[in-house]
């Protein structure tokens, strides 16, 4: 397989609304700002992958709707739905299509307009024998196994408090979020609303409605087109059983990312996570998630995610800040959320982050999460 | 420039779903409060729901094996959101407990409704047992909810 970059990138601004757009105009949107980014026109791409969740809209067949402001006609085009990893394993899929040598330059875009459909009804659609009579939801799930992360490993409210704090603070120097609040506090969260115990309105992830996209090129182009790519070391997908009662202690073990990190580790020579990454951008659904993540990816040991945040160690200016851009929890176009992941961390080693970047950043980890059991990972570097 | 305009969208729409052989013994069974697992000779795992290949040996399941309706709650939350019932369309206003349950006798844990809604009262590893609707449909809301034993 040939080495791959990522020369550029595009965000929307995420908002709750975007009635000023339709889908396509909000994918051509990002499109367009990753190909200016990348210093490409349409004619150069070779293909495009898109991600979405059409069940959130309802909307068949959104890739030929949408296919046109992702510049698509006349090309290779394919569509990732994996609920919250389409973003991640969608910018995978194009990192493949440009190893193979299949390709050579490769548009990535991911979108989600959920103010135009049901979000909640399109979680809600699944397995219809056996747990459509007791479904609920993303939130539902997300509690329940915060429940047991709790019990066994003594996680408190107010730690989970500081990583909407971190998040919504970070998000304030990101143009791009959908939730912003440089003034947030940890009493703030723990008087937001409470939807389901433990978890507290300030604690989720907002709906917003957005696009994200990059640009893959195979080594040969990305150093003629760009100073300084993010080249791509290593990624990872990792698929799970269908049901939340298959997988074994669920937040705890999360055995995808387990597996798609130490996948992703070994093969780009990391053994001290914590100290060789320069940022980290995760895909935290909830504040417990991240925590969660923070032992899962190696960055402390079982038990010790709570003392991270409490020590400052994954804030802007901390050992390996997590989440500059303000995460998930500050935008969440689902579809587009692991697009902005990998493009918040290019960002990053491309040196064009602006007001949240970290200065002289080389290596960074990216990870995807979907429903309550997929994964990816993959490692941006500056170093072919 | 025109004024902007938003297309709304209202349907009422019906599907239809085969549950599969294996599926359609579970059910016949829960007409009698009766639960089971289908057992993999590879791993040993007692899957819940039972299916007919275990995704991880790939080897076909044929053993079945009885599964208590008392079990352990491994995992819980009470939910203060109003819910979408997608089977119904209707809304579960909040608040209601629910559960992961690890069955006696089953591998897998079982998403379901708690009697207990209060927070205060419910904890990891408490016991709980299975509460049976009066007339049993071969559904999984032929179990009400769990409610919490002393
Ligand atoms: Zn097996």
């Amino acid at each position: 397989m040939r080495p791959v970059a990522i020369i550029g990138t595009g965000q929307t601004d995420h908002a709750r609304r975007r009635d000023d757009v339709s889908q396509p105009e909000l994918v051509r949107e990002a499109a367009s700002r990753a190909l200016t980014d990348a210093g490409l026109r349409p004619a150069d791409l070779d293909a495009v992958v898109i991600a979405n969740m059409e069940l959130f809209e309802g909307r068949a067949m959104p890739e030929l709707w949408v296919g046109e402001g992702a510049f698509a006609n006349g090309k290779p085009c394919m569509k990732v739905a994996t609920g919250g990893t389409s973003g991640t394993s969608s910018c995978i899929a194009g990192f493949h299509q440009a190893a193979s040598g299949l390709f050579d330059v490769v548009l990535v875009v991911g979108f989600e307009k959920h103010s135009e459909g049901h979000t909640q009804t399109g979680m809600a659609l699944t397995d219809p024998f056996w747990d459509r009579a007791v479904a609920s939801g993303a939130l539902g799930n997300f509690a329940l196994s915060i429940s047991q992360y709790m019990a066994e490993r003594g996680v408190t409210e107010e730690q989970a408090a500081r990583v909407a704090v971190k998040s919504r603070r970070n998000a304030a120097r990101n143009p791009h979020a959908h939730l912003k609040d440089a003034d947030a506090t940890v009493d703030d969260v723990l008087n937001s609303k409470l939807l389901a115990h433990p978890v507290r309105l300030m604690d989720m992830c907002p709906q917003s409605d957005g696009a994200a996209a990059i640009v893959v090129a195979s080594a040969d182009r990305a150093r003629e087109l760009c100073p300084r790519p993010a080249w791509v070391k290593a990624a990872a997908t990792r698929h799970e059983q269908p049901y939340i009662g298959d997988i074994e202690r669920r937040l705890l073990t999360m055995r995808t990312l387990k597996d798609a990190s130490r996948s992703v580790y070994a093969a780009a020579g990391i053994t001290e996570p914590l100290q060789q990454f320069d940022v980290a951008e995760i895909y935290e659904p909830v504040t417990y998630a991240e925590l969660a993540w923070y032992e899962i990816l190696g960055f402390c040991p079982e038990g010790e995610a709570g003392r991270l945040i409490e020590d400052g160690v994954t804030e802007m200016g901390g050992e390996l800040p997590v989440n500059p851009s303000g995460g998930v929890l500050s935008a969440n176009p689902v579809g587009a959320t692991g697009v902005i992941r990998m493009a918040e961390a290019a960002s990053q080693i491309l040196g064009r982050a602006g007001a949240h970047q970290v200065e002289g950043a080389e290596t960074a980890l990216v990870t995807g999460y979907g429903v309550y059991a997929w994964a990816d990972a993959a490692i941006l570097g500056s170093a072919a | 420039m025109s004024e902007r305009i938003s297309v709304a969208i209202e349907m009422a729409q019906g599907w239809r779903y085969s549950s599969g052989d294996a599926m359609a013994r579970f059910s016949e069974g829960l007409r009698r409060k009766r639960i089971e697992a289908l057992q993999c000779g590879g791993c040993r795992r007692r899957y819940l729901p039972p299916r007919p290949v275990c995704g991880n040996c790939h080897l076909p399941l044929s053993d079945w094996v009885p599964v208590s309706d008392k079990g352990t709650l491994e995992a819980w939350t009470v939910v203060f959101l109003p819910f979408l019932d997608a089977r119904t369309g209707e809304v579960r206003d909040g608040p209601y407990g629910m559960g992961l349950i690890r069955l006696d006798g089953s591998d897998a844990t079982l998403n379901h409704y708690l009697a207990e809604n209060d927070p205060a009262r419910l904890a990891v590893g408490m016991r709980v047992r299975a509460v049976w609707r009066e007339e049993l449909r071969g559904a999984m809301d032929d179990i009400l909810h769990f409610e919490i034993l002393p």
